[in-house]
């Protein structure tokens, strides 16, 4: 490929037959792509189709097996992230990398201090912060704790970093997967403003409406391959997206609701107060009942499930939850044990039925094997690490824990962030599945589309307290964006 | 273990960074055999190497369900030397008013054991319910229970009463017929290296075959998924800290007995970083969630055969603290994890 001259002034980056062998599996095979300055380029793909590596190629994180990496006509090679940094190529991870006992600046600055012979120049540091917060039209202050931001505060603070280091191509790693959806519209209109600015933004999501939205070229990755590169003038549609993506016609996303619900109750909250709530709330699930609890990041509805499953202390009034289960949204902080294997974290909370003093492992790998084989998890076997699968799959392996304990209630939080869309149709599948076998279930999501299309009864939390419950019909994004940010509709 | 190792899939460097330790034994004890020649491979060599390193191999047992957890005991060499003493106290006590020594010593090495158990449940108490982390709280365990001793003994030596029966525990064991030492002898195995494999076996099973050892790695591999999958972690940690104390017990009655006596000021003095270098070696990770207790005996039998391969090569025995050191840096470098960013 020749590089065209009138470009000359702007970078590009030329990933050219590039080729990447793990032991056992080719993650990828001969893609070329190339990323420029001033684009919003967007990646998609199952999970894994590649994404990852690819990103770890070009940030510098690992070395290609076959093929190379050309920036500007010279091939070059990266050893780390620093050296991708130089380049101009910076990363926001989907676990953002910072230490939230340092102040933003600092954290802005991080290895890369400004320093004069080894000693630290704050007010060199706060600028570098606060010029950087600025063309983010962030009002963050530089000397905040980044421990006291919210998830999206938290995020423009990683862009910050990466723009202060000049990067010329900025990565995104699913950024909107932690993000409500009016911090979404924010960080959206923010990479537009940046890449009008000549940034080139690499944007990698499962949200197939944000990216028709947002980018002017997307690539399509599927297992390993690039299947397609379409044009914003070529037109782009999620349905098209979806399908090539997938490689095959998705069904509907949604399964049909067609459930009864006169079952007896499994959860039934009566005018409870919990730590940290300020007002009580009322809520009830039945069984064979799909109830979505939605509202904004820290509106409450985390916290309301910790409460649930008591591990947040009531204060006041009566809670009836016989058999609760709570499906993190947090895989590898609250929800997995990442590097224990399939079936040690199948049983983990039920170890009790697998022996009372000594295990039985055969019954134990049983039912490993039960769970990979009714949930359609993709592992090679029931001895698989679970870090190692894809995060369709540790939903699949997290959801597999907590049935295996018989619940009653099943409270799951952001049961397809970080999965893909052919993974989230399954997990939608099994979610009305389990409510038909009688299972209540407590959605919480921060995709509106999630809720509308999977519950019968939403209930909306704004500050901690509920503002208004939604059922069938009203269930509609301008309702529950309404009572989510308080205002009225006409 | 062995279908593992003949699986083909498995590569070489996996198999250096699981096997490594196994590995480097059985090089050093090809090295020794062949250089000391017959000698070496004499039974009673064989089992003086491994006798010698009983009280810290019991001690390293418990120390590797403590590190599997994620948390370190740095009190146990200060513990062997507090509830020796103790027991020593309480045996005295009971020879002088004429009880029988046999008895004293079946009540005495009961109430060590107890008294190290207690030990690591308090040191367990603050862990998991005061939430002092675990380095502070033992080594404040380390400094206070050397110092009780030294009180105790009024700086010197607790001397054992006891004339035959005490030693005997200490030096005693039970003859095998068919395994002759070098007086032509059937050979004697000491009751510390019975213990020795009995400690063993037991945290072997308790690791693998029990909730309990199963709940350890859990704890460790992540101590916030544990907590929401519904394991009672603090109780886990509690149980740990006294499972370590009882492994220091244990080796208490050995130590003690050997001696015949404790010094305040000097038994046990380092036993505990021996036995974090033994399991460390062993592969267990210092990060927690991962540990075997088979590595941790071959930890302490590698660093046994270093020392005699050093007595043997006449070399200054005040290098043994470099040769050690480079062995654990071999240890962790052999198997350290790839970093996954």
């Amino acid at each position: 490929m020749v590089q065209e001259h009138s470009n000359q002034a702007l970078m590009t980056v030329l990933i050219d037959h590039v080729t990447m062998d793990y032991p056992g599996v080719r993650a990828l095979s001969g893609v070329n792509l190339q990323l420029n300055q001033s684009e919003i380029h967007a990646i998609i793909g199952e999970n894994g189709a590649g994404k990852s590596t690819l990103l770890k190629i070009l940030s510098g994180v690992q070395n290609a097996t076959q093929g190379r990496i050309v920036i500007d006509d010279i091939a070059v090679r990266m050893t780390g992230v620093k050296d991708a940094e130089r380049l101009g190529i910076a990363m926001v991870h989907q676990e953002l990398n910072l230490i939230d006992s340092l102040s933003v600046a600092e954290n802005i600055s991080l290895g890369s201090e400004p320093n004069s012979l080894g000693i630290l120049q704050r007010s060199r540091m706060n600028r570098t912060a606060s010029d950087a917060l600025n063309r983010l039209k962030s009002d963050i202050s530089p000397k905040t704790l980044v421990g006291e931001l919210s998830l999206a505060s938290k995020q423009l603070v990683e862009i910050a970093k990466a723009l202060s280091q000049n990067a010329k191509i900025l990565i995104l790693d699913e950024p909107t997967a932690v993000l409500a959806e009016r911090e979404t519209r924010d960080l959206l209109e923010l990479l537009k403003l940046l890449r009008d600015e000549g940034v080139g933004v690499i944007y990698v999501s499962h949200r197939l409406d944000e990216v028709c939205e947002i980018a002017d070229r997307v690539t399509v990755l599927r297992d390993g391959q690039l299947v397609g590169e379409v044009k914003r003038e070529d037109g782009l549609t999620t349905a098209d997206l979806a399908n090539r993506m997938v490689g095959r016609e998705l069904q509907d996303l949604y399964p049909l609701k067609l459930r009864d619900h006169e079952g007896d109750a499994v959860l039934q909250l009566e005018e409870v107060r919990f730590d940290g709530f300020a007002a009580p709330i009322s809520l009830h699930v039945r069984a064979g009942e799909i109830v979505g609890l939605g509202g904004l990041i820290g509106s409450g509805r985390t916290e309301l499930a910790q409460g649930i499953i008591r591990k947040r202390r009531r204060i006041s009034g009566r809670v009836y939850a016989p058999a609760p289960a709570y499906v993190s949204e947090d895989r590898k902080g609250t929800g997995l044990h990442l590097t224990l294997n399939l079936t040690q974290n199948v049983v983990m909370a039920n170890l009790k039925r697998y022996g009372l003093l000594t295990l039985n492992k055969s019954q134990e790998k049983q039912a490993g094997n039960a769970w990979i084989k009714k949930l359609a998890i993709r592992a090679k076997d029931q001895g698989v690490v679970v870090q190692s699968l894809s995060g369709g799959n540790q939903q699949k392996v997290s959801l597999a824990k907590w049935l295996d304990t018989q619940p009653k209630l099943l409270i799951l939080d952001e049961p397809t962030r970080g999965v893909d869309v052919g993974a989230k149709s399954e997990i939608y599948q099994l979610i009305v599945e389990m409510a038909k076998s009688g299972l209540g279930c407590l959605v919480i999501s921060s995709e509106m589309n999630e809720l509308i299309g999977l519950c019968d009864r939403v209930v909306m939390l704004r500050d901690r307290k509920v503002v208004g419950e939604l059922i069938g019909d009203e269930v509609t994004e301008t309702n529950m964006m309404a009572m989510a940010a308080g205002v009225s509709v006409e | 273990m062995l279908n593992k190792l003949l699986s083909p899939r498995i590569s070489i460097k996996e198999l250096f960074s699981r096997y490594g330790v196994l590995i480097a034994f059985i090089l050093l004890f090809a090295i020794s055999a062949s250089r000391q020649g017959e000698f070496f491979l004499k039974p009673d060599n064989l089992r003086n190497i491994v006798n010698q390193n009983v009280p810290v191999g019991i001690i390293a047992v418990g120390m590797t369900f403590v590190i599997i957890t994620g948390g370190i005991d740095l009190a146990g060499g200060s513990l062997v030397a507090l509830v020796g003493a103790l027991g020593l106290v309480f045996m005295n006590k009971q020879i002088d008013s004429r009880m029988s020594e046999g008895m004293a010593a079946i009540l005495g090495s009961g109430l060590i054991v107890a008294l190290g158990a207690l030990g690591g449940l308090v040191q367990g108490i603050f862990i998991a319910f005061g939430r002092i982390t675990p380095f502070v709280a033992t080594l404040v365990g380390m400094v206070a229970f050397r110092s009780m001793t030294v009180v105790l003994a009024n700086g010197g030596e607790v001397r054992s009463l006891s004339k035959n029966v005490w030693p005997d525990v200490g030096i005693g064991g039970i003859p095998v017929p068919f395994v002759k030492d070098t007086q032509g002898n059937p050979i004697v195995i000491y009751y510390g290296i019975i213990a020795f494999i009995v400690v063993v076996m037991v945290g072997s099973f308790i690791l693998n075959k029990t909730r309990y050892g199963r709940y350890a790695i859990a704890v460790g591999a992540n101590e916030r998924a544990s907590h929401y999958s519904a394991v009672p972690v603090n109780r886990v940690k509690l149980l740990t800290y006294m499972l370590s104390g009882i492994c220091v017990g244990i080796a208490a009655v050995f130590l003690s007995g050997k001696m015949n006596s404790v010094a305040s000021g000097s038994q046990g003095v380092n036993f505990e970083l021996d036995a974090i270098a033994a399991v460390v070696i062993g592969g267990t990770s210092l990060k927690g969630g991962y540990g075997r207790i088979w590595g941790t005996v071959i930890g302490v039998l590698l660093m046994g055969i270093i020392t005699n391969m050093l007595v043997f090569e006449n070399i200054n025995s005040h290098w043994q603290g470099v040769v050690k050191g480079v062995v654990i840096l071999l240890a962790v470098l052999l198997q350290r994890e790839r970093r996954d960013v």
